[in-house]
C-alpha cells in the first residue's frame, strides 16, 4: 500500500474542469516530481490533495485512509503539508512568529533551534517581518514552517520560481538533504532540470491528464516525451 | 413588446384600496403615509434593488427635499406647493449628486460607510447648525396644502381621501417612471453592474456614471417623498433625516422584497401596520418592533427575497414552464460586426506594443516587449510559468498600466485610457475564468455586451426599452448563430454547461465588434471534445478579425496560430511562424528547465 | 473663547470618552479584520453591557461580581449570535452581512425595551467611583477618571491577547490569510468564534463601565455604533492600534469642539470620516488594497 494513493480523481473549478481521472501514487520516502507545462494541472493537484480544493469524483487516500474531501487543517494534522507556489508568508508576522503559527498544532514539532541550523539566514532575520524578507528567504520560510511540523509529506509547489539560480542552487540542496533524510516529497516544478535532479519517479501532466509515468533516466532517454509534453 | 400587465395592477390597487382597507382599519392617511414611503423606496430599490449599492443615507436627501419644500412654503419663498415640491427635489438630486460624486467611488461597506456618514451629517446639520432655516428640534410646521387650479376656483387638496388620491397618482407616476427606467438599456446595464461590476467596466461601460446617475436618482425620489411628507402631514419633521429612516427603509425593502420596485411599498404597509395595530394589543404591544426585526433577520438568512419578491419567483417559475420554445434564431449571412472607431492607418498593425514593461516593484514582470500584431491575422502568445503573459495581455487592454512602453492600436496610442476605453475603441478580451451574468439569460448577457460600442461608454436613456435598437438584436442573433448558442438564448446563464459558458463568455467579447479580439486560455477546463469544436469556432472568428491568444494547449497553438511571441522571464525570447518556434534551440530550453544557470552545481 | 479650566475638563472627558470608544471600536476592528463582517450589532452588544450590569448591582449590590457575570454574559452572547447566525454569512457578499447584523441589533434592542420597557433606568455610581479628584487646579469627577485607568487595563489585556498569546498570534495571521492558517492545521472558523466573541465583550465591558454616565434606555448604543464606525476609518479598518489612537482622537474631537460649538462637533466628525473614506481609506495604521 502507497503511503499517498489518487484513484481517478476529478477536480472542478466552479464548472471548470481541471482535472481529468488522474491516478497516481506516491511510496514512503520517495520524492516525485509532477511536471506540465502551467495550465497542465500541477497546482490544482497539489491542491486537492491538501483539501484546499476539493475532488469531484475519485478518491485519495493517506495511509490507505480516503481523505477527499476533508478541510485542509484536518489533513495537515495527519502529516501532509502543502508549501503553495504564492508561498503564504504572513507579511505582518515576523519570521519567529510564522515558525511558531506553523508549529502550533503539530503532534511533535521541531525546535526553533533546529530549523534555525537548518537554515543559518532565517535565524539572522529571526525578527524581521515576514514581508522585508527576500524571496529566497520567504521561500525558505515557508520550507521551514512544513518541517517545524515535522510533516510527514510535503508538497512543494513551484519552490524555484522566481528565484535567482544561487539561491535555486541552494534550495536544490536543502531539498536533496530532505529527500535524503527520508522525508517525502511531492514537487511541482517547471524547471524540469532542478526537479529531475533529486526526484526519484516523475509523473507528466497534460491538459489535466495523466501522460507519462516513471523515472528521470526513462525521462531523458526518451526527449521526444520531453519535448511534446513539456516543451514547445 | 413591454407589458403594462404591473402598471395596470398597481392603478387598480390604488383604486380600490381606500375602500378595502378602510375596512380593515387603516385610515387614509395612513394610506397615503405608506405611499410616501413607497415613493421613496422606489428610488432606494433602483439603488440597491438594481445596482447593488446599499445606503444607509437616504434619510439625507429625504429630508433636504422635504425641509426646502417646507421652508419655500411656510416663509412664502414660493407660492405653489407644485413649484416647491419641484424645487425641494431638486434640491435633493444636487446633494445626491455632491454625495454621490464620493460616495461611488467605493463599494460594499465603505460605500455603505460614506452614506451612513453623510446621513449622520445632515441630520445634525438640521438639529443646530442650521436650525434658524429648520426649527431644529421642532422641524417646520404650518406646511400648507396643494391646490389644484387658480385663483379663487383653486381647489385645495385637503388630508384625508384628497390627499391619498394625489399620493396616488404621484406613486402611480413614480411606479411607471421607474419601470421604464429598468426596462431601458440603462436599466439593463445596471443590472450588469450588479452582477459583476468588473465585466460590465470592461465590456466598455463607463460604471461609475451609471452608479453616479442612479444615485442621483434615487435621491430625486427621496427628496419628492420628503416634500409630499411635509405636505402630508401639514408639518415637516426632524427625524426625516434621521438614521432610523435610513434604517426603516432598508428593512421594509427587504421585507417587502429587494428588486421588485412595490416591495418598499409592501413592506412599509406591513411595518405601518403591524405598529399601529400591535399597539393596541396591550400585553404585546411594544414586541411590534421586535417581531419585525426578527422576521427581517430570518428573511435576510432564509428567503432573501421578500413578500413580492417569492410572489414574482412563483410567478416566474409558472411562465417558464408553459413558455413556447424560442423562435429559431435566424442569421442569414454573417454581418459584419462594428466599425471601428479609431481610424485605422492601412497600413499599420492592427495592435503593437513599443518597450512595454510592468514592474512591481523591485520584480520586473515584464520587460521591455516590443511587437507588432498584423491585423486579421491570428497570433499566439506563450511561454512558461511566470513569463508575464497574463500580465501583458492586460497591459494591452489597458487593464493594468504599464510602467513603461505604449500599445498602438490602429496606429494610435492606447496606453493610459483604461479598460473601459480602449473597449470602446475596438479591443475585446475573453477571459480565462468564465466572467458572465449569471442570473441573466443568454440573450440579456450578449446584450449587455452589444450594447456597448453601440451606444458609447455613457447614455442616460431612460426610457426607450431595451430591445429597441434593431442594430443591437441583430448583432446578438449573430452572435448567437455563431456560436451556436441559439437554442439557449432564453436561458439564465447559471444553467448553462461549462462548454457553453465558455462559448458564451467568448460571444460576449464577440459581441462588442471587436477589431482585435484577445482570447485568454479559451480552452482551459474544455474536455477534449470540447477542444476540437472550439479551435473550429476560433478559426472562424479569426477570418474577419485579429485575434490574439495565450494558450498552454500547445496542439491548438500550433494549429491556429500564423505567429507566435514567446516570453520568459518577462522578456521576449523568440518570435516568428510555428514552424520557426518549433526549431528554436532557446525556446526549448526555456520550457524544459529555465537555461544552463538553473543546473544545479 | 472657553475657560482654560472649561477645556482642561472637555480635555478629559475626550479621554474618557475617547477610551470608551477605544474599546468598543477595537472590538469592531477585529471582527471586521478577521471575519470580514462590518458589525452593525456592536452599538447592541454595547447596550446589553450597561443592562447585564444594572441588573446584576440591582440583585446583588456588588459591582466587582457584575463586572465578572456581566463578561461572562456577553462573552455567551458572542458565542450564540456567531454560531446562530454570523457564520452562516462569511460567504455572502458585504451587503447581506451588513443586514443581518443590522437586523440583529434591532432584534437585540427591542428584546431589551420588551423586558426593560423605556423609560430610562439608573445606575449609580460605585461607592470606590463617588465623589471629585483633585487634579491641580481642576476638579474632576472621580469615576470618569478610575474608568479611563480601568479601560486603560482592558485595553492592555487586549493588547497581550493579541500580541502575546498563541490565539493572538492566529488572529493576525487570519487578518491577513485566513486559507493559509487553515492549510498550517489550524481551525480558522473555531478561531471566528472567539474573535466575534471577545470583539462583543469588549464592547459590553464599556458598555458596562458607561452605566453611572448616562440615563440608562435601550438606544443608548447607537450613538457608540455609529462613532465606532468613525473610528475605525479614521484607524484603518482592522487594525487594534488603529482603532485605539483612532478612538482617543474621535473622542477629543467631539469633546473639545463640543466646548466651542456642541452643534458643530458631531458634523465635524462626519465630515472628517466622509472625507478619509474617500480620500485615504486606509487610515491611519490600515493596510492599502483592502478596498
Amino acid at each position: 500500500m502507497s503511503l499517498l494513493e489518487l484513484e481517478a480523481v476529478n477536480t472542478f473549478y466552479g464548472d471548470s474542469h481541471i482535472l481529468f481521472d488522474v491516478s497516481m501514487r506516491v511510496e514512503q520516502n520517495e520524492v516525485v516530481a509532477l511536471l506540465g507545462r502551467n495550465g497542465a494541472g500541477k497546482t490544482t493537484t497539489l491542491r486537492t490533495i491538501m483539501g484546499v480544493l476539493a475532488p469531484g469524483s475519485g478518491t485519495i487516500r493517506l495511509d490507505g485512509k480516503p481523505i477527499g474531501g476533508l478541510p485542509p487543517y484536518v489533513i495537515a494534522r495527519m502529516g501532509m503539508q502543502l508549501v503553495p507556489e504564492e508561498r503564504g508568508v504572513f507579511g505582518g508576522l515576523t519570521v519567529e512568529e510564522n515558525l511558531r503559527i506553523a508549529a502550533l498544532t503539530a503532534p511533535a514539532p521541531w525546535g526553533l533551534d533546529r530549523i534555525y541550523a537548518m537554515f543559518p539566514r532565517l535565524a539572522e532575520r529571526r525578527r524581521s517581518r515576514g514581508g522585508s524578507l527576500s524571496g529566497g528567504e520567504q521561500q525558505m520560510l515557508t520550507i521551514a514552517r512544513a518541517l517545524i511540523r515535522d510533516a510527514r509529506i510535503i508538497l512543494l509547489d513551484e519552490p524555484f520560481e522566481g528565484l535567482a539560480p544561487l539561491i535555486v542552487r541552494d534550495l536544490v540542496r536543502i531539498s536533496r538533504e530532505l529527500a535524503a533524510q527520508g522525508r517525502t516529497i511531492i514537487v511541482v516544478e517547471q524547471n524540469v532540470v532542478a526537479a529531475l535532479s533529486f526526484a526519484d519517479r516523475v509523473y507528466i501532466l497534460n491538459n489535466g491528464h495523466v501522460v507519462y509515468e516513471g523515472t528521470p533516466d526513462s525521462l531523458h532517454a526518451n526527449p521526444e516525451v520531453m519535448k511534446s509534453h513539456l516543451g514547445v | 413588446m413591454r407589458s403594462v400587465v404591473p402598471e395596470l395592477v398597481l392603478a387598480a390597487a390604488l383604486l380600490a384600496t381606500p375602500f378595502v382597507f378602510i375596512h380593515l382599519g387603516a385610515s387614509y392617511d395612513l394610506m397615503g403615509r405608506v405611499l410616501d414611503w413607497g415613493i421613496l423606496g422606489i428610488g432606494f430599490d433602483l439603488l440597491f434593488g438594481w445596482t447593488g449599492l446599499l445606503s444607509f443615507g437616504q434619510a439625507a436627501f429625504f429630508g433636504t427635499g422635504g425641509f426646502v419644500s417646507a421652508y419655500l412654503l411656510v416663509y412664502h419663498v414660493i407660492g405653489s406647493v407644485w413649484l416647491a415640491l419641484a424645487v425641494g427635489t431638486i434640491a435633493a438630486g444636487v446633494f445626491g449628486l455632491i454625495v454621490g460624486w464620493l460616495a461611488v467611488r467605493r463599494i460594499g461597506i465603505y460605500f455603505a460607510m460614506i452614506t451612513l456618514a453623510f446621513g449622520q451629517m445632515s441630520f445634525f446639520l438640521e438639529n443646530s447648525p442650521l436650525s434658524a432655516y429648520t426649527g431644529g428640534e421642532n422641524g417646520i410646521p404650518g406646511v400648507p396644502v396643494p391646490r389644484i387650479g387658480f385663483g379663487s376656483t383653486a381647489y385645495a387638496i385637503t388630508t384625508g381621501l384628497p390627499m391619498y388620491w394625489m399620493l396616488a397618482a404621484m406613486f402611480l407616476a413614480c411606479f411607471i417612471l421607474a419601470r421604464r427606467i429598468t426596462q431601458s438599456p440603462f436599466g439593463v446595464i445596471l443590472r450588469a453592474i450588479k452582477e459583476n461590476t468588473a465585466r460590465a467596466a470592461m465590456l466598455g461601460h463607463a460604471v461609475p456614471r451609471y452608479k453616479l446617475a442612479t444615485f442621483v436618482i434615487a435621491a430625486l425620489f427621496a427628496g419628492l417623498a420628503g416634500g409630499l411628507l411635509g405636505v402630508l402631514q401639514s408639518f415637516m419633521p426632524p427625524d426625516a433625516f434621521a438614521l432610523d429612516t435610513s434604517g426603516q427603509l432598508v428593512v421594509q425593502t427587504v421585507i417587502g422584497g429587494v428588486g421588485t420596485l412595490i416591495g418598499p411599498t409592501v413592506g412599509a404597509a406591513v411595518w405601518l401596520w403591524l405598529r399601529d395595530n400591535l399597539q393596541l394589543i396591550p400585553e404585546i404591544g411594544a414586541l411590534w418592533k421586535l417581531v419585525l426585526g426578527i422576521v427581517f433577520v430570518v428573511l435576510v438568512i432564509v428567503l432573501r427575497r421578500g413578500i413580492c419578491g417569492e410572489i414574482r419567483e412563483i410567478w416566474r417559475r409558472r411562465a417558464h414552464a408553459s413558455a413556447p420554445p424560442p423562435a429559431p434564431v435566424i442569421a442569414a449571412e454573417v454581418l459584419p460586426l462594428a466599425a471601428p472607431l479609431v481610424r485605422a492607418r492601412q497600413d499599420a498593425p492592427a495592435l503593437e506594443t513599443h518597450g512595454l514593461a510592468k514592474h512591481y516593484g523591485g520584480l520586473r514582470a515584464v520587460d521591455g516587449v516590443s511587437f507588432a500584431i498584423r491585423s486579421n491575422s491570428i497570433h499566439a502568445v506563450i511561454g512558461p510559468n511566470g513569463a508575464g503573459k497574463s500580465t501583458l495581455f492586460k497591459m494591452l487592454l489597458d487593464e493594468v498600466r504599464p510602467t513603461e512602453g505604449d500599445v498602438l492600436l490602429h496606429g494610435s496610442r492606447i496606453t493610459g485610457l483604461g479598460a473601459t476605453r480602449t473597449a470602446q475603441l475596438g479591443i475585446g478580451k475573453s477571459n480565462q475564468l468564465n466572467h458572465l451574468f449569471l442570473d441573466l439569460t443568454v440573450r440579456e448577457n450578449l446584450r449587455i455586451a452589444a450594447l456597448a460600442r453601440r451606444r458609447g461608454p455613457f447614455r442616460l436613456d431612460v426610457l426607450r426599452p431595451a430591445d429597441s435598437i434593431a442594430e443591437v438584436e441583430r448583432q446578438i442573433d449573430t452572435v448567437l448563430a455563431t456560436m451556436d448558442l441559439g437554442e439557449r438564448a432564453n436561458v439564465p446563464a447559471h444553467i448553462l454547461a461549462y462548454g457553453e459558458k465558455r462559448r458564451l463568455e467568448i460571444g460576449m467579447a464577440l459581441a462588442t465588434g471587436p477589431h482585435v479580439l484577445l482570447l485568454d486560455e479559451p480552452l482551459a477546463g474544455m474536455s477534449p471534445a470540447e477542444r476540437t469544436t472550439t479551435r473550429a469556432l476560433i478559426r472562424d472568428i479569426g477570418r474577419d478579425r485579429t485575434l490574439v491568444i495565450v494558450e498552454h494547449d500547445m496542439d491548438a497553438v500550433f494549429e491556429l496560430a500564423e505567429r507566435i511571441t514567446v516570453l520568459y522571464e518577462g522578456s521576449l525570447l523568440a518570435e516568428g511562424s510555428p514552424e520557426e518556434i518549433q526549431r528554436n534551440q532557446a525556446v526549448q530550453d526555456a520550457y524544459l528547465g529555465g537555461l544552463r544557470e538553473h543546473e544545479p552545481a | 473663547m472657553p475657560s482654560l479650566p472649561l477645556l482642561l475638563s472637555q480635555a478629559f472627558n475626550g479621554l474618557a470618552l475617547g477610551s470608551l470608544l477605544a474599546l468598543v471600536s477595537s472590538g469592531l476592528t477585529i471582527i471586521l479584520g478577521t471575519l470580514g463582517v462590518l458589525n452593525f450589532a456592536h452599538g447592541a452588544m454595547f447596550m446589553l453591557g450597561t443592562y447585564a450590569m444594572l441588573v446584576v448591582v440591582q440583585a446583588t449590590g456588588s459591582w466587582f461580581l457584575a463586572a465578572g457575570v456581566s463578561t461572562l454574559f456577553m462573552l455567551l452572547v458572542g458565542v450564540v449570535v456567531e454560531r446562530v447566525v454570523v457564520r452562516l454569512f462569511y460567504r455572502r457578499p458585504p451587503e447581506d452581512q451588513i443586514l443581518v447584523t443590522f437586523g440583529v441589533g434591532i432584534v437585540l434592542v427591542e428584546a431589551v425595551r420588551a423586558v426593560f420597557g423605556s423609560e430610562t433606568q439608573h445606575l449609580s455610581t460605585p461607592s470606590w467611583g463617588e465623589g471629585v479628584t483633585r487634579l491641580g487646579f481642576l476638579i474632576y469627577p472621580t469615576y470618569r477618571l478610575e474608568l479611563i485607568g480601568i479601560i486603560a487595563i482592558a485595553l492592555v489585556a487586549l493588547y497581550l491577547i493579541l500580541y502575546r498569546t498563541a490565539i493572538g498570534l492566529v488572529v493576525r495571521a487570519g487578518i491577513e490569510d485566513a486559507r493559509m492558517v487553515g492549510i498550517l492545521g489550524i481551525n480558522v472558523r473555531r478561531t471566528f468564534l472567539l474573535v466575534f466573541a471577545i470583539g462583543v465583550a469588549a464592547a459590553g465591558f464599556a458598555g458596562m463601565l458607561y452605566g453611572p454616565l448616562v440615563s440608562v434606555t435601550p438606544d443608548l448604543g447607537d450613538s457608540f455604533l455609529i462613532q465606532a464606525f468613525v473610528v475605525i476609518v479614521i484607524g484603518g479598518l482592522g487594525s487594534f492600534p488603529g482603532a485605539v489612537v483612532g478612538g482617543l482622537i474621535a473622542g477629543e474631537i467631539i469633546s473639545i469642539t463640543s466646548a466651542f460649538n456642541s452643534a458643530y462637533s458631531e458634523v465635524m466628525l462626519y465630515a472628517v470620516m466622509a472625507i478619509l473614506l474617500v480620500a485615504r481609506p486606509q487610515g491611519l495604521f490600515g493596510t492599502e488594497g483592502r478596498v
